[in-house]
């Protein structure tokens, strides 16, 4: 005899709602596991079936997705801050005072903000050193590379953008000196500078510009260049730790 | 009993489909490298990697929440053009093109170095374009070894040049010598691209493949550029000038620029 909770769980799953939504069965079979992975937009981006060897710890240790989580907590984060940050250099400091004290988990926001954006920042990083030290982007992947290397720096132009929204002594420096290096280019140096700064120094102009890179063109750039990143690794056949076979691997270190 | 699991075993290492032209003889014991793993060896994508995301997630953002709640993000004062930090430091991701600027012109430090480093890191793949060892660690136990050894000699030579250049300072002996394109940027420039290729230029006597080549400077490149953010955040204090970060004059926190 069916026990009710299965009865119950029947009646929701078969029922015409629930199939409208999800087009698949349970997954506890070969067919719906594929099905689960082709018609789920989120899951699509991976491959029905991936290879052990490129799920080791200590193949990739996960930074490029650690990399895309934070960059979703940042997202989420961020659009919190949104909703009580004003980028006018009479009020942003205020606010930041305000997210500290008064706004409910203001400070708790901010923080998150802050530190995974530091933690980003040297996933990134660390991302690309793995993928030089394990070889990942010899053909067919030049391309997905270069995609990172554009990806690595709009991390830093995203981090950089905020550094300067608090409005405090430490954003308003770092931002100086940091624009001061460009500056030195030759020819275009001191026009670019005065593009980025909105003028010859750090000012309201700054603040609304860095704001707008920060909170929607150099995201809107992030999102598609992730999004072109999975895809190329998909395209270019998984992750390049699956391509050696075992045995070629135990004869190589015999032979040294 | 046993035929049936045998059959099933089958079955599932290769299913039979009637469109198909050909058809499993027979399975026998061997020692191929691929006897019990099914023809690739994968697994399905769900529920493994599906979960391995999930407690990924859970891990990275449990870490940022715990971290934010035991430290709070900096703030200082308001903003004010007028009275200057001491020191002011870039963010930390860029403060190690601040601590070259201390030692050369910063045409060289801040424009020339970090463009030829980003080109360097695109030409990568197409300099090396050969595919073998793609998808292992270091490529070869050779390929180990020689990272390691660039490794130490960035983190030696690195620190000891920027000592060297702190204390005896060849753009201030210079000055009134010679002028300033020589002093300031053609001879720190030779300097610091002497100091990057000299493991390369070592190396190119034992015959290197473009792969070991490009581990050298890449691995000198990172290291040397740790070396340099380290210098600047941790041992930078008032004035940019050299000091041990536990030892900072007038209270001075590096930690606090985060």
């Amino acid at each position: 005899m069916e026990s009710t909770f299965n009865r119950a769980t029947n009646f929701v799953t078969r029922s015409r709602v629930w199939r409208s939504f999800f087009r698949h069965g349970m997954p506890d079979n070969e067919m719906d596991r594929s099905l689960v992975m082709t018609t789920n937009i989120f899951f699509h981006l991976h491959p029905v079936k991936v290879n052990r060897r490129s799920l080791r710890v200590t193949y990739s240790f996960g930074l490029g997705i650690i990399s895309a989580i934070l960059f979703l907590t940042l997202t989420v984060t961020g659009v919190l801050l949104m909703f009580y940050y004003v980028p006018a250099t009479t009020l942003a400091y205020s606010t930041m005072k305000d997210l500290q004290t008064t706004i409910p988990l203001g400070q708790l926001a901010r923080n998150m903000h802050r530190w995974s954006a530091h933690l980003m920042v040297l996933a990134v990083i660390l991302h690309m050193v793995r993928v030089f030290y394990t070889g990942a982007y010899k053909p067919p992947r030049e391309f997905n590379w270069l995609v990172g290397v554009v990806l690595l720096l709009l991390t830093l132009g995203a981090s950089f953008t905020g550094y300067l929204l608090p409005w405090d002594q430490l954003s308003y420096w770092a931002i100086t000196v940091g624009t001061n290096i460009a500056s030195y280019a030759p020819v275009l140096g001191s026009t670019a500078r005065s593009i980025l700064l909105g003028g010859s120094e750090v000012g309201q102009n700054t603040l609304i510009r860095f704001y707008a890179l920060h909170v929607i063109i150099i995201p809107l750039g992030l999102i598609l260049l992730i999004s072109l990143h999975l895809w190329r690794v998909r395209k270019d056949g998984g992750l390049a730790g699956q391509e050696i076979p075992e045995e070629r691997l135990e004869i190589a270190s015999l032979k040294e | 009993m046993a035929a049936e699991i045998k059959d099933q075993k089958t079955e599932n290492i290769f299913p039979s489909a009637p469109t198909k032209t050909y058809q499993l003889m027979e399975l026998v014991r061997g020692t191929s490298p691929m006897a019990n793993k099914g023809p690739d060896n994968t697994v399905f994508s769900f529920p493994v990697v599906a979960l391995i995301e999930v407690l990924l997630l859970l891990g990275t953002t449990l870490l940022v929440f715990v971290f934010s709640l035991l430290r709070n993000a900096p703030l200082e004062d308001i903003a004010n053009p007028t009275v200057t930090t001491n020191p002011a430091k870039a963010p930390w991701y860029f403060v190690g093109l601040q601590e070259l600027l201390e030692h050369m012109h910063p045409l060289v430090a801040g424009v020339l170095i970090p463009s030829v480093l980003v080109l360097f890191l695109v030409v990568i793949p197409y300099l090396d374009n050969d595919r073998t060892g793609a998808g292992r660690w270091f490529t070869s136990q050779r390929g180990r070894r020689i990272t390691l050894l660039s490794a130490i000699y960035a983190v030696i030579v690195m620190p000891l040049l920027i000592v060297l250049d702190n204390t005896f300072n060849l753009r201030e002996m210079l000055r009134g010598v010679a002028p300033e394109l020589i002093s300031q940027i053609i001879l720190p420039g030779l300097i610091i691209t002497l100091a990057a290729w000299l493991p390369m230029l070592i190396l190119l006597r034992w015959k290197p493949t473009m792969r070991e080549v490009i581990l050298c400077l890449f691995t000198v490149m990172f290291v040397s550029a740790i070396v340099l953010t380290l210098s600047g955040f941790l041992f930078r204090g008032p004035g940019f000038k050299l000091y041990l970060p536990w030892a900072m004059p007038g209270g001075y926190n590096p930690l606090s620029g985060l």
